[in-house]
């Protein structure tokens, strides 16, 4: 078999497939800490962690399982492959990890200096935050898209038609 | 992490380390203790995630945690604090012997408190990223009580992020949020930069005013008197008197202008001599202050373009007081000469145009709004376009070696295509809202001439037909001064905007400084000397921990590790180009903080693996540690940094220009010259950061021997990752994760079988295997050519 066969091999997509944790060879189950934890091809982990490779785009699709030190043990290929209390376990923790609070309406937003000062309802909570160059600290998904502020901390807003026209009027001359 | 003072305060309980006085009550209520408090945290989210206030704090018995609200009235006008209230709706009490430490955890958004036991993690509780610098010092200091009994933490708590009049968030470059930021100061500062003009500036104000009264005097004589005096002959003058007296006016229409001419000919000649003058000054004092900062300025993210704060923002202060500052003064006179004028033909009249002025401000400031978006949404598509643009020329070679130059194409068409339509949308805006605005001019003219006309008509003397006409001329005069003045605001924010940012460079504090009384380095020994060091660019996220070190004068000591391990750091704060967090660093028994910069930098030379040659010929680059260096020095260093024979090769030889623009030399040929650079120094310590790393081996291995020659009775610090290359180091350290993983000489390392030993077997049989395959190709070679000779 020349060396050309064999990369040819190794990164089809048939190689890759195999690289992917099924759900009859995986169970999440969570410690008393509240702790995620798997149990991979018969191997128990006391702790996992779950990142995505798409977060912005397959939220739920192409789900990274790592140990602790940070080391892969696997892919998950679309979470609703798995049972509905695997799916809950997984969406608990990757709720965690990505935790965004969701903008449902912008109050205001002044710009002095460069930077953007938001005052924003996140549901029933007031909250404010500043972005620096809205342009470059703004991440496009689906209907939406999340803010970044000067400390990284991310504000979504899920569905940009949903917010109030007042605050679409608002946001809308930066959105470009 | 950047630390700054505080001038004064709203919020007294964020700063000091201690809760407010109304929170230690409501804790105390709630059976918490705060009177022996250790040290102690302020978060903003509970341990479900959930935005709430939460305060943390522990004593000598146990660690503490509450949840709640607490709730602040507005700021008072003149800052003086405000009492706040608190409600807590959860507490919790940890025996201190129930936690060994505490640590933090960042996600995308948040950071998570987690104790320790028995290595086992407990999660405490959320907080939300801003508050991760608070959190690992507050972790900090719990671990160092545990540890010796004591709360060892010399670092501030961070103040960065907040608003030091109301304690809003502001970026961490700000210490005062929209509501509390005033342009004026900044404007004061702007014009002390004209501090040295002041009978200049003088001069051209009053140049302006009289260009502009005499502008304002011309509607008087080229319609007002023509027309009551010459054309409706009111005196009953024979026809050769009134074409003199025509002839005058013509004459005094024309004498006004010329003076305008030659007044705005003087304003123009006497600013061209003085603003690039100031702007020279302003460059001057940004670059100087510039050259003052420490590196960690200018890798941290608010500093990406600082040459744009050099440029662009020096340019638009330039264009403001250039363009716009004469405009606001020439139409500021414009606007009170013609009003007073009005008012003195007529006020009756004036007051009713007046009243109207108002409806033609606001849709001048409405319609200016909306343009602001226009022209930011075009802006920024055409910046995008600008980005993608030299993406591609940048990118050129790989476009073309994966053949997608139609795809490309597509991607330009596509978003040249989005700023064509931007541009239609504001040009068809503009062709329609202008003429608008026009036609409301049109109306207030002609509401006025109603107006006026009926007067003129009464014949009653209050109004001449010159007089109207004058008006109404008046009228067209004010509009452009007030549209002006509806926008400049803008102008003069933007400018506002680009002058803070060059005054943040002038009054940024450089990170690394030298003391009052820095000792100097004279006669280097060369002992480094490192205890317990510890270092982080990021705020709980160490780089360099508890590592202790010691290099004898004149020794070489290896440096290896993995990639990210901190080798580089480790140089880094050798050289002092970042202080440590913790710890210290010692040449010749002397902390390097203590001694004089200059000196450290004289005496230390560093090869890094980023090298950057500045644009100039091969021989200055090489003399620039010593500009008074001879050629002999300079082609010696070279010849020892195995440099000199490619440089002979090139048609310019040493003159050959290099960096932007100049001849391209591949990585291991800048290499050499930054070694040269370093040789023709001669420091007396050598800091060597992968400095072979570019080059081939049998270059590498020359470099080596010229190395190892020019390192004898000097401390050599070579880090590395080829281990073969450390062969002749003394003792070598290997580093992971921040700290030493084994010390000792190659061969002891070679015996202990550890991870030196690992990576050392490892690199070596992918060395075999190259020559292996190597021989392989070598005698296929002959297998060919002999049997293409048979043949």
């Amino acid at each position: 078999m020349s060396s050309n066969d064999t990369l040819r091999q190794t990164i089809s997509p048939e190689t890759l497939k195999a690289e992917y944790i099924s759900p009859a060879s995986c169970e999440f189950f969570k410690t008393e800490k509240g702790f995620l934890g798997a149990e991979i091809n018969g191997q128990k982990f006391n702790r996992v962690i779950l990142t995505r490779a798409l977060p912005l785009t397959f939220s739920d699709d192409y789900i990274c399982i790592s140990d602790v030190e940070r080391k892969e043990l696997g892919i998950i290929e679309h979470i609703s492959d798995f049972s509905e209390d695997n799916q809950k376990l997984m969406n608990e923790e990757l709720g965690h990890r990505y935790f965004s609070p969701v903008i449902t309406e912008i109050l205001s937003i002044k710009e002095k200096f460069g930077n953007f000062y938001f005052d924003v309802m996140l549901g029933d909570l007031k909250r404010n935050f500043t972005v620096k160059d809205i342009s470059k600290n703004i991440r496009y998904h689906e209907k939406g898209f999340d803010l970044i502020d000067v400390d990284g901390n991310r504000y979504r807003i899920i569905d940009f038609d949903a917010i109030p026209k007042k605050s679409r009027r608002l946001l809308e001359p930066y959105l470009y | 992490m950047k630390k700054r003072k505080r001038k004064d305060s709203a919020f007294p309980e964020k700063r000091k380390n201690e809760f407010h006085p109304s929170l230690c009550a409501k804790l105390h209520e709630a059976g918490l203790d705060t009177r022996n408090l250790k040290y102690n945290v302020s978060g903003d989210m509970d341990s479900e995630q959930c935005f709430r206030d939460a305060w943390l704090f522990f004593d000598e018995k146990g660690l503490y945690i509450a949840t709640g609200e607490e709730k602040l009235e507005k700021v008072k006008k003149n800052h003086t604090p405000v009492e706040p209230s608190y409600t807590l709706d959860s507490v919790r009490s940890i025996p201190l012997e129930d936690v060994d430490s505490l640590e933090t955890e960042s996600y995308l958004s948040t950071g998570r408190l987690m104790a320790v036991k028995d290595g086992e993690y407990e999660p405490l509780i959320w907080f939300s990223l801003g508050k991760l610098g608070d959190f690992g010092t507050f972790a900090k200091a719990f671990n160092s009580f545990k540890n010796t009994g004591e709360v060892e933490i010399n670092e501030a708590p961070d103040e960065s992020g907040t608003c030091r009049k109301c304690g809003a968030p502001c970026p961490p470059d700000r210490d005062l949020c929209p509501r509390h930021m005033k342009n004026s100061g900044t404007a004061i500062r702007l014009f002390r930069f004209f501090g040295g003009h002041i009978p200049q500036i003088t001069a051209i104000v009053l140049v302006m005013v009289a260009s502009s009264a005499a502008m304002v005097l011309v509607p008087q004589i080229s319609t007002r008197s023509l027309y009551d005096n010459v054309l409706s002959n009111p005196d009953g003058l024979p026809q050769n008197e009134l074409i003199k007296a025509l002839g005058t006016l013509v004459l005094s229409i024309v004498g006004i202008r010329v003076l305008n001419i030659i007044l705005t000919m003087i304003q123009q000649y006497m600013s061209a001599t003085i603003m690039p003058k100031v702007m020279y000054d302003i460059k001057v004092k940004i670059f100087e202050a510039m050259q003052r900062l420490s590196v960690n300025f200018y890798s941290s993210k608010q500093t990406g373009s600082l040459m744009n704060r050099v440029m662009r923002d020096a340019t638009n202060i330039y264009w403001f007081f250039t363009d716009g500052l004469p405009r606001i003064i020439i139409d500021s006179a414009t606007i009170i000469g013609v009003l007073i004028l009005m008012i003195k033909m007529n006020w009756k009249l004036s007051l009713f145009a007046l009243l109207a002025a108002p409806v033609l401000v606001f849709t001048i400031i409405l319609g200016d709004r909306m343009f602001r978006r226009m022209h930011h949404k075009v802006w920024i598509f055409h910046s995008r376009l600008g980005s993608m643009l030299s993406d591609n020329i940048n990118g050129q070679r790989v476009i073309k070696a994966f053949a997608k130059e139609d795809d490309e194409f597509d991607r330009f068409s596509e978003m040249s295509r989005e700023v064509r339509n931007a541009d239609v949308k504001l040009s068809v805006t503009e062709a329609t809202l202008f003429p608008l605005l026009e036609i409301l001019v049109l109306l207030l003219s002609t509401a006025v001439l109603c107006y006026g006309g009926t007067m003129v008509a009464r014949g009653d003397g209050s109004m001449t037909a010159g007089t109207l006409l004058s008006f109404i001329v008046y009228l067209e005069m004010l509009k452009e001064p007030f549209g002006f003045m509806a926008w400049v605001t803008n102008w003069w924010s933007r400018c506002a905007d680009s002058a803070t940012r060059v005054f943040e460079i002038c009054d940024a504090q450089p990170e690394i400084t030298e003391k009052e009384n820095a000792i100097p380095l004279d006669n280097l020994r060369g002992d480094v000397e490192i205890n317990e060091l510890e270092f982080e660019y990021e705020p709980a996220r160490p780089v360099i921990r508890k590592l202790s070190l010691k290099v004898k004068a004149g020794d070489m000591l290896g440096i290896v590790g993995k990639t990210g391990a901190g080798k580089t750091t480790i140089a880094n704060l050798i050289s002092r180009l970042y202080d440590a967090k913790e710890g210290s660093i010692k040449i010749d028994g002397t902390d390097v903080r203590d001694l004089k910069l200059a000196d450290i930098r004289r005496n230390i030379g560093l090869v890094s693996q980023d090298i950057y040659l500045f644009i100039g010929s091969i021989a200055d680059n090489i003399r620039y540690a010593k500009p008074d260096a001879s050629m002999d020095e300079v082609i010696a260093a070279a010849k020892a940094a195995y440099a000199h024979d490619y440089i002979m090769k090139l048609p310019d030889a040493y003159e050959t220009r290099i960096g932007a623009g100049g001849q391209r030399l591949s990585g291991g040929e800048k290499q050499r010259i930054s070694i040269a650079r370093t040789i023709i120094q001669n420091p007396g310590i050598l800091i060597l950061d992968e400095a072979t790393a570019a080059m081939d081996t049998e270059t590498e291995r020359n470099i080596q021997n010229s190395l190892q020659k020019l390192s004898k009775g000097r401390t050599t610090i070579a880090i590395a990752h080829r281990l073969s290359t450390l062969r002749d180091a003394d003792y070598l350290a290997v580093i992971d994760g921040g700290t030493i993983a084994e010390y000792g000489t190659f061969s002891e390392l070679i015996e202990k079988k550890g991870e030196f030993y690992k990576q050392y077997k490892i690199q070596s049989e992918a060395l075999k295997t190259i020559a292996i395959g190597a021989d392989s190709a070598q005698s296929n070679n002959e297998e060919e050519e002999q049997s293409n000779e048979q043949q």
